[in-house]
């Protein structure tokens, strides 16, 4: 956590901060959920309350809270509840995990009568050195939630829910991992931070042996691994059970699968879950392969930095993080909008469909990417 | 050092206590999630050992694959002939103070036998890249028995295959 109580109060705000940022982004998600899919079925959307209709998910928030608490009489009770909280779980240890930017140098200042000396605040709540391992081992426990809300609520729906879930998140599991491989060959690290350096300089790559750098095109992973990045893309669709892999859901088969029984805050708590996936799977589809808080020739930690030169040291490295944060969340906003995008967009897979396509597609062509990858990474780096 | 101990102590009690529950609560799926607890407790221990990958793997294929899979499966159950099955009869009874005898004995062998782990060995080096070094290792030195656990698998999982689609199911043949 720290050597101090500065560095130690600093990094708990932190984690505490992400985690709100989490919260606070998902009322507004719903918002965008909404206007979209009535913009795109040519209607008005929630347009009354407060400008743009904006305040609408305040009222709603009030009605979650307030609504009478219930729990179905022969369903596992301890079970039924803990469901919401462990949906909540997954997504702030994995987004707590992702740094959202570059690091804070500070440099040591007087305070208090005491010399607190020179700090690296990094731009997220904890920093390992194989971060992704973390964030894909975090993101597998996200099944439970479903499996428990399924079984604690007593309810076929809910528990043909719950199965569905599970089945799929497994399934879709394996080619995500493995579409995730091409790129750590690529860059040859398991840490977030070192990849997001690496894609910050022009793209540069070894031609049979000799190193080839173009300028003015980033280095981006999306360029080296166009497949990793597609397959990427569908099994986060599959993980967070959004449109069309919302099978746990099915509105129109399952009532409303694993929630069936939930209503009030509870069941608002599995929809902040899946907005809490939802961005961090955003986060992980910037940092792989759209190159992170960076944008090279322009927006890179050295360029920003020279704007702020004038200010020294400390000021010029705050506003650099937060100028690169912005950037950050302007590529995860897209990502999330794509989603949006795609729920109103795309009809819901059949079972079988489902399946087929996750392990008798996916999982083949990821398995293909990353043998090819290896390949062609070992040929080319070898001295000719 | 100390701070290292309570979280030894802490992940030790966290473990010693979902795994008795696993095996003394009667209800298989509240076993099976006890379990997923055990998993993750796990993992805390292998990344107190600075084994941060093992840890994750850990996560990933016991709690996150794994034990989804189990718990899946137990949910189809029907509980109430399981537990009928499982709580009654001479039998049983006697299997249930058999195997907590053989469980003592084992556990008073490792304490007597695991006093020499606890000593200090030489200095271990730290690589700051425990992944890589995990991998070289088992390219090079564990080569021979990593292959030879990934074929044993390939054999379980094709045998498994046989086993299901041999009668009945829906998946078999008319």
């Amino acid at each position: 956590m720290g050597n101090d109580v500065f560095e130690i109060t600093v990094n708990f705000i932190k984690m505490v901060v992400i985690f709100l940022m989490m919260v606070q982004l998902v009322p507004l998600l719903v918002w965008v959920e909404r206007r979209a899919c009535a913009y795109m079925q040519n209607r008005f959307g929630p347009n009354r309350v407060g400008p743009l209709g904006l305040t609408q998910l305040l009222a709603d928030a009030v009605k979650f809270i307030t609504k009478e608490e219930f729990a179905p009489g022969n369903g596992n009770k301890f079970m039924f509840y803990a469901a919401p909280v462990i949906a909540l779980i997954p997504a702030t240890l994995a987004l707590n995990a992702i740094p959202l930017s570059i690091p804070i140098n500070v440099a040591s200042f007087e305070w208090l009568g005491h010399t607190w000396g020179p700090y690296i605040f990094k731009f997220q709540g904890y920093d390992f050195n194989i971060g992704i391992v973390f964030v894909l081992a975090v993101s597998s426990l996200a099944a439970y939630s479903l499996l428990l809300a399924g079984y604690g609520s007593a309810n076929k729906f809910a528990m043909y829910g719950a199965l569905r879930a599970s089945a799929q998140t497994i399934s879709y599991e394996l080619a995500m991992g493995l579409s995730l491989v091409g790129i750590l060959l690529l860059f040859n690290t398991f840490s977030f931070s070192e990849i997001v350096t690496a894609q910050s300089g022009p793209l540069s790559f070894y031609f049979f042996g000799k190193v080839i750098t173009v300028a003015s095109v980033p280095n981006w992973g999306i360029i080296y691994q166009p497949v990793g990045a597609v397959l990427l893309m569908a099994a986060m669709f599959a993980e967070t059970n959004r449109l069309p892999f919302d099978l746990p859901e099915a509105e129109g088969e399952l009532v409303a699968g694993y929630h069936t029984e939930y209503g009030g805050i509870k069941m608002n708590m599995f929809y902040i879950g899946e907005y809490g996936h939802m961005l961090v799977a955003s986060a992980l589809m910037v940092i792989f392969y759209f190159g992170g808080c960076t944008i090279y020739p322009w927006l890179t930690p050295d360029t920003v930095n020279a704007w702020f030169a004038n200010y020294g040291g400390t000021t010029a490295s705050i506003l650099t993080a937060f100028v690169l944060f912005a950037v950050m969340m302007a590529k995860i906003l897209f990502f999330l909008w794509f989603f949006v995008w795609v729920r109103w967009t795309l009809p819901r897979f059949r079972y079988d469909q489902l399946m087929d396509l996750g392990w008798k597609t996916m999982l083949p062509w990821a398995l293909g990417n990353t043998i090819v990858t290896a390949v062609v990474i070992f040929i080319m780096r070898t001295k000719w | 050092m100390l701070m290292e101990a309570i979280g030894f102590y802490a992940i030790a009690l966290f473990l010693i206590f979902f795994a008795f529950k696993t095996i003394s609560s009667a209800n298989p799926i509240h076993c099976a999630c006890y379990l997923v607890l055990t998993m993750i407790g796990l993992a805390g221990v292998f990344y107190q050992l600075e084994a941060q990958f093992i840890a994750g793997v850990q996560m990933i294929v016991y709690a996150g694959a794994v034990m989804v899979l189990f718990v899946m499966v137990l949910m189809l159950f029907d509980i109430k002939t399981e537990l009928r099955a499982f709580s009654r009869g001479l039998i049983s009874g006697f299997l249930k103070i058999f195997s907590a005898a053989i469980l003592a004995g084992f556990a008073l062998g490792a304490a007597t036998n695991s006093i020499g782990i606890v000593d200090e060995g030489p200095p271990k080096v730290m690589s700051t890249n425990v992944t890589r070094d995990l991998s070289i290792l088992l390219y090079t030195k564990y080569l021979y028995a990593f292959e030879a656990l990934g074929v044993m698998l390939l054999v379980v999982a094709v045998g498994v295959v046989c086993v299901s689609r041999i009668k009945g199911g829906t998946h078999a043949k008319h």
